[in-house]
């Protein structure tokens, strides 16, 4: 063994012994603690959704998520940065592809719609199921990748993406502002009625807010895949 | 053993594993890979440790009604916390790639090891 | 009061906004940037003057409408506002200097600079444990974006390196703060801080959340890649990079080591302390600007680490210093890196290219000076209220270490701004008036900063002191003709000291004396000069208020700031020499290391007193009072140049200018003997380990004054020869003053006041033949006489004044220093201070027998007298001396009363013009007649036996078929006492000069071997940062258990 690698197996050891200490340490909750009983006695009343995972996402750790999608604007504004520079000369891109099969071509054109149709589903439904903004925003971007797979030479307007996602965060971040004049504070759903429990029309501002997130999460997705896609061949 | 230590343990190791691979293989990719598998584990690690055992999803319908909550649901916290750590690993990695392939460019290398011309 | 969260929320509007526009618009995408970060910068600054004006209160601020812990809250108070101010301007002006590259880049890195400051404000105020992780993470993508602003393709390399380090950083924090939410129930911070855990192995949530905070603040020795970072990124980035993200990371470090409890507290004061020295220590082999920038942010950061360790000793001063310190490195730093940006090459001495705008070498100073603590600047005060911290809570070996940092840190900055302003630039400055505004703000700024905290100071305000106001206005006025400048500072000194001298006790007096008017006195050399002489009366005045400020000093910072101030003003004055670079880098140190001496004598003097005044030294008793004096001591002798300490003197001296040299060499080392003087009056007789340290003192000035007198007598050079004459100079006035009796006093007040009529008399008789003859090496000279009449009748006076032989003043001091030494009991040191006597009277034969006498070399042969401005003050003080020779009595007198209250004696009485002792008589007008007489009768037999002279024509020493292989060695007077030298050599062995190389060498070899840690490979800093964290722990589960 050598010593390149003997010392990063030493230091993981001793590491190794500091989770251990947590892992022994570790006494899994009879009961829910106090943050996690609020959450389970409050959700409801205060912001009329079913998931209470959303609950937190959306309203009470409305901040953090405001910062994740703020992490994918971010690393799409920086991919874009990154790849700008090499990006392939207009016409020639794609060109080193052998054209993808019959069955990838068809099937394309059969599944895209309804993963779109999905996609949309999970994101506005995330108040009352599992799933939500994120997870909707991925399935339409997967659907633009299935895209790009069966016609690598396919163009997606960046114009377009860019003006989805900088709109849907904009929106976002008025909704928010909008709480604070309107309603208990920044990000608090309750600017729109809560609605009937239950219902897809219900948790105030939360199904907006979800559809805005699968709507800039979906957009940054692609614009991701699309300037990874610009450059693939530029050699 | 219980499910949430199982998976506790499971996470750690991940951690650990992902560190070294990180640590030990020179290439870029490989080492991003590696840091993915440590990502992950931390996320294992973070949802381990709200789940309560014998209890279900903290979704309020008919099967946990809303007065039973308390007594019936997973600690809800950590599944958002790993959610947004879910999407931060996402965009970190994405950054990574980017950045490997700028890299590649530059040196036609993928060894870290290239990369040391700013140094002491 | 605006919501802060619209902080936050007018960035990311703004950077989605900036999606919104059209990949080509990068104009109108720039304003809406600007527009966005103006307004961030006005929430933020309306907080701190709402805070500060008390028309608000710090508020919290509730998201979602629920509670905390319940949902996300951020809190607004006094250390928020002004921090994200600090931020949020930084971001602005950054955005102004960047802007040819933004524009390059396009909106969407214009977006990615947005963010970055939001997040660094979301990092200051949110109160939410995750939510914190947020916005790390957000700085963290959002700078490997902006990384790639540079032009530097390296840069790449870097950015990668910062995002493996992230990703390991990311991992420890997220497993902490995962289990301190379990053992919390709760992610809130204020939640967390309620209920502290013990420093025990069950709190290693609390331990991995906190390392991993600290890892983000690039502790040393794992910060490779930030380095990296510093050196290759845009320096409006690093700027950024330093001073803004740098400053939030510290804010979100020290909420957490709040949160986490005082048992924490040592893990931030042990890293602190290791990362402030270790990263100091490797910048001192740093050639490259930028990566010195980062060691100097990575220091400054441990040292606001070290603060965050003291924050339970330091209670409510706490945010005064760590504010201090961190705001200063903020704003100098931003200022530095923004300067890097205008000059071309990045080698240190490439920084001289700044030397074509006065503004900026201005600014450049500043800055230095506002990183290294010095007065008026925060990180001043903050330094003073720290080391008497560790003073009153007997932390000793952490004040220790942290003074010899500190100075190592002075050092790197110090070398630095010599090679900026000694070398030649190479290349010229890439000029933008854009970015020459912004460093300029960023001045302003600091003086604003020094302006508050002296406002905020229970010491007083430095600021505010009219001679350093009026120093100031120097700068200014720099622009007038030398001459008008030149009266204006005369003025100043005599009005300063008509106003102030009837406040002051004779002794005082007789300093004031040698100081404002002395000073008033060598301005008139000064005229010589024209043109307008830039950067020459702001350090002079500086000095000149220092010293004013010195005299009317009555607590311990008040002398402290005044001596300070006296340094750095001397410090840039000396700097101007021609070859003084390396001189007045080791004066400065010395200089520094005297005062952090001071420093550390007055911290543990005060034991935690808010004000200590002079006068309660003479209360100080028990153990601690001899290591006061001995402190206090040390950093008077570095001024007076006592052997062992001296090594700055003769180099600092003679290469500076000519007006300089009489100012640094006749005024300056006053300072030295009025804070002696002050000391032994204060503290008197004290007992280390039983020895009296008045006698050590006693031997150190008899060793000076003979050592001083053998070294002057062996050099080649007029103006060393001087220099060294000084140390022995000072070394009789230190043997008089620790006498410790009435006529030693005399005797050193005596010394003080010739030596300044006679050594500045010399200096520019000196400097005034340099002129001429463009050499200070004596056996070029010879035969000047006849050239230069003038000059030679000042040296001639000076040395018959020096020398102590009648009619002069000097033999009214020997006449006084033959009765002290009389009745003292210490025969061997006295026996030293005789011998010093004919010793030095071989330096002064050779002066006046080198330069003036003998033959004249043919290329001099045209030369003609000094300036006329040159010779005005040295006939004054040909006038003076022989008034004083004749009227002792006019000063001496009443210092001698004065000194006689203190001692109860009157050893001499006056009657009339006659001065009489149990000893003998001096009777200065009988000598006079006496001497007149004999000098007359001499004269005549000469002259009359003049005719029967003849001339000699050449001369030769060298015999044939001698082989000189220089050709000095052909002349006569060059190695003139070679028979001493043998019998006397060994004293001339630098045996202080090595020992001081010495320390110099070790302190750069450990640089240079340990810098080579640092492999340039992104693995192994991942490697050091795990064994980093390792190390941490086992440590501190060691120190717990």
């Amino acid at each position: 063994m050598t010593t390149r690698s003997f010392i990063p197996l030493v230091l993981l050891a001793l590491l190794g012994t500091v989770f251990f200490a947590l892992f022994v340490g570790f006494t899994p909750d009879e009961t829910l603690n106090r943050t996690a009983s609020y959450y389970a006695t409050q959700t409801v009343p205060e912001t009329g959704a079913q998931n209470v995972v959303t609950a937190i996402i959306v309203t009470y750790r409305g901040l953090d998520t405001l910062g994740e999608v703020t992490v994918l604007f971010l690393t799409a504004a920086i991919v874009g940065l990154v790849l700008a520079q090499s990006k392939a000369p207009k016409g020639r891109s794609g060109s080193g592809f052998l054209p993808s099969g019959e069955l990838l071509t068809t099937g394309t054109r059969m599944l895209v719609p309804v993963i779109l149709l999905f996609g949309a589903y999970v994101f506005a439904n995330g108040h009352l199921t599992p799933g939500g903004g994120f997870q909707g925003g991925a399935i339409v971007a997967s659907g633009l990748l299935l895209m790009l797979l069966a016609d690598p030479a396919e163009r997606f307007s960046h114009r377009l993406i860019s003006r989805i996602e900088s709109s849907a965060g904009l929106i976002y971040v008025i909704l928010g502002l909008l709480g604070m004049i309107f309603a208990g504070g920044f990000l608090d759903n309750r600017i729109l009625p809560l609605g009937w429990f239950g219902s897809v029309f219900s948790a105030g501002a939360i199904p907006l807010i979800y559809i805005l997130i699968g709507l800039k999460v979906g957009a940054e997705f692609s614009s991701i895949l699309t300037s990874l896609e610009d450059t693939e061949d530029a050699q | 053993m219980m499910l949430s230590q199982i998976a506790m343990a499971l996470g750690f190791s991940l951690i650990l594993l992902g560190l070294y691979g990180a640590l030990t293989n020179r290439d870029i990719i490989r080492m991003i890979v590696s840091f993915t598998i440590a990502s992950t584990g931390v996320n294992v690690v973070l949802v381990s440790v709200g789940y309560l055992p014998g209890r279900s999803a903290p979704i309020l319908d008919e099967a946990v009604p809303v007065a039973e909550a308390a007594t019936r649901i997973t600690d809800p916290v950590p599944q958002a916390l790993v959610l947004t750590a879910i999407v931060i690993g996402l965009g970190v990695t994405a950054l990574m790639l980017a950045y490997a392939y700028r890299l590649f460019r530059a040196r036609g290398s993928l060894d870290i090891s290239d990369f040391t011309e700013l140094k002491w | 009061m605006v919501s802060p969260l619209l902080i936050l929320a007018a960035g990311l509007g703004a950077a989605f906004i900036l999606g919104l526009l059209r990949g080509t618009s990068e104009r109108p995408a720039f304003y809406v940037t600007i527009a966005a970060l103006a307004a961030m910068s006005f929430v933020a600054l309306s907080w701190v003057v709402g805070l500060v004006l008390g028309q608000t209160q710090p508020v919290e601020i509730l998201t979602a409408g629920a509670r905390p812990p319940f949902a996300i809250n951020l809190f607004m108070g006094g250390a928020e506002a002004a921090l994200i101010s600090v931020v949020t301007l930084t971001g602005l002006l950054s955005a102004f200097y960047m802007r040819a590259d933004l524009m390059r880049l396009g909106r969407r890195a214009m977006a990615v600079l947005l963010v970055l400051i939001m997040a660094l404000s979301g990092l200051i105020l949110t109160r939410d444990l995750f939510n914190l992780f947020v916005f790390i993470e957000l700085i963290v993508i959002a700078t490997a974006g902006l990384v790639l602003l540079s032009k530097d393709t390296r840069a790449l390399a870097a950015g990668f390196k910062y995002l493996i380090v992230s990703q390991v950083i990311s991992i420890l924090l997220l497993v902490g703060v995962i289990f301190t939410y379990h053992a919390h129930g709760s992610l809130n911070i204020d939640d967390i801080a309620a209920t502290p855990m013990a420093f025990t192995g069950a709190s290693l949530a609390t331990f991995l959340v906190l390392i991993a905070l600290v890892l983000e603040l690039k502790p040393f020795p794992a910060n490779g890649w930030a380095l990296d970072i510093y050196e290759s990124a845009h320096p409006g980035f690093s700027a950024l990079f330093s001073a803004a993200s740098g400053t939030a990371a510290l804010f979100a470090a020290d909420k957490l080591f709040t949160a986490a409890g005082p048992a924490w507290l040592p893990l931030a004061t042990g890293v602190g302390i290791v990362t402030f020295v270790g990263a100091n220590l490797l910048a001192l082999s740093q050639s490259h600007d930028r990566r010195l920038l980062g060691y100097s942010s990575v220091g400054q950061i441990g040292l606001v680490l070290l603060v965050v360790g003291q924050k339970a000793l330091l209670g409510a001063d706490f945010a005064y210093v760590a504010g201090g310190i961190v705001i200063s490195h903020a704003v100098a730093k931003a200022g530095l890196f923004w300067l890097s940006g205008m000059v071309k090459g990045r080698t240190l001495s490439d920084w001289a290219a700044l030397c074509q705008n006065p503004a900026l070498v201005v600014a450049f100073a500043t800055f230095i000076a506002m990183l290294t603590g010095l007065p008026p600047f925060p990180a001043f005060y903050a330094k003073w209220v720290l080391v008497h911290e560790f003073a009153a809570t007997g932390q000793l070996p952490m004040l220790a270490i942290f003074l010899i940092a500190a100075l190592i840190e002075a050092g790197v900055l110090f070398r630095w701004f010599g090679k900026a302003i000694k070398h030649d630039a190479q290349r010229s400055l890439t000029y933008h008036l854009s970015r020459e505004t912004i460093v300029l703000i960023a001045m302003l700024a600091g003086w604003g900063l020094g302006w508050v905290w002296g406002a905020l100071s229970d010491q007083g305000n430095v600021m505010t002191a009219l001679p350093l106001l009026f120093a100031l206005l120097f700068l200014p006025m720099d622009i007038l003709p030398a001459r008008v400048k030149n009266a204006i500072a005369m003025a100043g000194l005599v009005v300063w000291f008509v106003i102030s001298y009837q406040d002051l006790d004779p002794l005082r007096l007789v300093f004031m004396i040698i100081m404002m008017l002395g000073g008033a006195v060598l301005f008139l050399a000064s005229f010589h000069h024209q043109g307008r002489r830039m950067g020459f009366y702001a350090p002079a005045m500086i000095m000149y208020a220092g010293m004013a400020l010195l005299l009317e000093a009555f607590t311990a910072f008040q002398f402290f700031a005044a001596w300070e101030m006296l340094t750095i003003g001397s410090y840039f004055l000396i700097l101007r020499g021609k070859e003084s670079e390396p001189h007045a880098l080791s004066y400065i140190l010395f200089s520094l290391g005297g005062a952090f001496a001071l420093l550390a004598g007055f911290a543990l003097a005060a034991q935690g007193q808010r004000i200590f005044w002079i006068e309660d030294l003479s209360e100080l008793t028990g153990t601690l009072a001899p290591w006061v004096f001995v402190l206090l001591a040390l950093g008077f002798l570095t001024k007076t140049a006592a052997m062992g300490l001296h090594i700055w003197l003769p180099g600092a001296h003679a290469e500076a200018e000519t007006d300089v040299s009489p100012m640094v060499s006749g005024i300056l080392l006053k300072a030295g003997l009025f804070g002696l003087f002050v000391l032994v009056m204060e503290m008197g007789h004290q007992r280390l380990y039983g020895v009296d340290l008045t006698h050590l003192l006693v031997w150190l000035g008899a060793l000076s004054a003979f050592i001083g007198a053998v070294l002057a007598a062996f050099q080649e050079d007029a103006k060393r020869l001087l220099a060294y004459s000084s140390i022995s100079q000072m070394g009789y006035a230190v043997f008089g003053l620790a006498l410790m009796n009435h006529l030693g006093w005399l005797l050193a007040m005596m010394f003080a006041i010739n030596h300044f009529v006679y050594k500045s008399m010399l200096f520019l008789a000196v400097g005034g033949v340099k002129e001429r003859t463009h050499t200070r090496l004596m056996y070029q000279m010879g035969g000047l006489i006849t050239l230069m009449p003038l000059s030679f009748v000042s040296v001639l006076v000076g040395i018959i004044a020096m020398s102590g032989v009648p009619p002069l003043s000097g033999f009214g001091g020997r006449w006084i220093f033959y009765n002290a030494i009389m009745s003292t009991d210490l025969r061997l040191p006295m026996v030293l201070v005789f011998m010093a006597g004919p010793v030095g009277f071989l330096y002064l034969f050779r002066l006046i027998h080198t330069i003036f006498l003998g033959q004249p070399k043919d290329n001099l042969r045209q030369v003609k007298e000094a300036p006329f401005w040159i010779i005005l003050p040295q006939m004054l003080f040909v006038a003076f001396l022989i008034a004083f020779a004749a009227l002792p009595g006019m000063i001496l007198q009443r210092v001698d009363r004065y000194i006689g209250t203190l001692f109860g004696d009157q050893p001499l009485v006056w009657s009339g013009r006659i001065v009489n002792s149990a000893y003998g008589t001096w009777n200065p007008v009988a000598i006079w007649g006496v001497i007149i007489v004999v000098f007359v009768t001499v004269l005549g037999l000469l002259i009359w036996m003049n005719h029967n002279a003849q001339r000699v024509k050449q001369f030769n020493i060298v015999f044939s078929a001698e082989r000189p292989f220089k050709p000095q060695t052909t002349h006569f007077a060059w190695n003139f006492f070679a028979p001493y030298r043998k019998a006397m050599g060994f004293l001339e062995t630098p045996v202080s000069t090595s020992f001081w190389t010495g320390v110099t060498n070790a302190l750069h070899g450990t640089a240079e071997f340990s810098r080579k840690l640092y492999t340039g490979n992104g693995q192994t800093y991942a490697v050091h940062l795990l064994l980093f964290v390792i190390a941490v722990y086992l440590i501190s589960m060691g120190a717990s258990s």
